[in-house]
């Protein structure tokens, strides 16, 4: 018995795939969701998504959204989820320095918003990638 | 001899136009590919988050309703109207102008706010009340868009300075075919829910439906903005490559004239010479 997941953001459908195991970051702390889960709804928080699918481990970034399980079907709503190897260090560094830019200068209440979700996704983005590259090497 | 000048830089003018709705055409076609991929790709999301958000209501009794959910006895009714900033995509906008207006006669007191400076004036000249614009841009239209308008929809539905809030815009089916529609917002429409499928929910469903129902207002109002934005690009993709091929038209036609002229004045020419000739053979 396998589990049908799928991770949906506004922009592509990011994995879909059968696996047999799901780690997800919730408001209500980390939960792993096995074959035959109850049907739950839950909100996901920004952190580290991991997919087992036989031996193989897949690490996802995700900010947040939701989560909903029905008859082993498991869907993942996000703004914004990338998987660890498609994370570009560079590219999240510079992001990272733009939004703290953003932060000290005197900007509006809607620049500053963009700037902190784009501020959590860049941080969440290097921490992923760095605690992946420490376990590949 | 004046007349085939003017035919000449008529040719000229014509070829000139057809450049540019070339150009125009070849712009959106590259515009339009990517609009229709953010378009296509939102799709299943907004589906998915609507099915989520349905079936979380289905699971509330009626006193933990929603600020959103509730109906309230307001008459006004705020409606949105995306379109284009520009003209030039052929019968889209006044295919919109002509559903705005139809809605403006069938309702009163309607409360108005635009994306795109093209139906702006339509309002004013509407006589009715314009609480906000704000430019659609020529670029995808980017999520940032929504917050302020969603912050309006709030400041006026929770104050119930309105009834209900509706969209209107134009519906990306294909290149060929966009349809103004007018959708509903809020309140939230509480007839088509199913019982829900959930059994468990963390934290508990009151909680969790405030962000959803944000969540899910944000993106369908981001999803209407996409498919605005492919329907414009694939009606001026259509339009400009009509435009091109009238100029091209025109230029063969002008084309036509022009030689026939040319030919006309040899042959004239011709005559002369022959004429002249055949006088000093003669003398």
């Amino acid at each position: 018995m396998n589990l049908l997941f799928e991770i949906i953001t506004p922009e592509k459908v990011i994995y879909k795939d059968e696996v047999n195991e799901i780690t997800a970051p919730t408001v209500t702390g980390e939960i792993t969701i096995l074959p035959n889960h109850v049907n739950l709804l839950t909100q996901i928080t920004p952190g580290e998504l991991i997919v087992k699918k036989g031996n193989n481990l897949q690490h996802l970034a995700v900010t947040g959204g939701f989560l909903e399980i029905q008859n082993n079907k498991v869907s993942v709503l996000a703004e914004y989820a990338i998987k660890a190897q498609d994370i570009e260090v560079a590219r999240a560094t510079e992001a990272k320095k733009r939004a703290e830019k953003v932060m000290s200068e005197k900007s509006t209440d809607n620049e500053l918003r963009v700037a902190q979700a784009e501020m959590i996704k860049a941080i969440l983005e290097l921490k992923i990638a760095t605690k992946h590259k420490k376990r590949a090497v | 001899m004046a007349n085939l000048l003017l035919l000449k830089r008529r040719i000229k003018a014509a070829g000139n136009v057809s450049k540019t709705t070339k150009a125009m055409q070849m712009i959106a076609v590259s515009k339009l590919k990517k609009a229709q991929d953010a378009t296509f790709a939102g799709r299943p999301y907004v589906e998915k988050l609507s099915s989520i958000s349905q079936n979380v209501l289905g699971k509330l009794n009626n006193e933990s309703l929603h600020v959103y959910m509730k109906k309230n006895d307001s008459k006004n009714n705020l409606v949105i109207i995306l379109a284009p900033d520009k003209g030039l995509c052929g019968g889209l906008i006044t295919n919109l102008i002509r559903r705005i207006v139809s809605f403006n006669n069938e309702n009163k007191n309607n409360l108005y706010l635009t994306v795109g400076k093209k139906v702006e004036s339509t309002i004013t000249n509407l006589g009715a009340e314009l609480i906000a614009s704000f430019k659609f841009g020529s670029t995808l239209p980017s999520f940032n868009m929504v917050l302020p308008i969603a912050q309006i929809i709030d400041e006026y539905f929770l104050s119930r300075k309105v009834g209900t809030v509706k969209i209107i815009s134009t519906n990306f089916t294909s290149i060929f075919s966009q349809k103004p529609v007018i959708t509903d917002l809020l309140p939230i429409d509480l007839s088509q829910i199913e019982s829900s499928s959930f059994s468990l929910f963390e934290p508990l469903a009151d909680e969790l439906l405030p962000p959803l129902l944000r969540h899910y207002l944000e993106m369908t109002i981001y999803q209407h903005l996409l498919e605005s934005y492919a329907s414009e690009q694939g009606a001026k993709m259509v339009a400009m490559q009509n435009a091109t091929d009238n100029a091209l038209e025109i230029v063969q036609d002008l084309q036509l004239e022009y030689n026939k002229g040319r030919q006309e004045k040899i042959t004239n020419e011709i005559l002369d010479i022959g004429s002249a000739a055949f006088t000093f053979a003669y003398e």
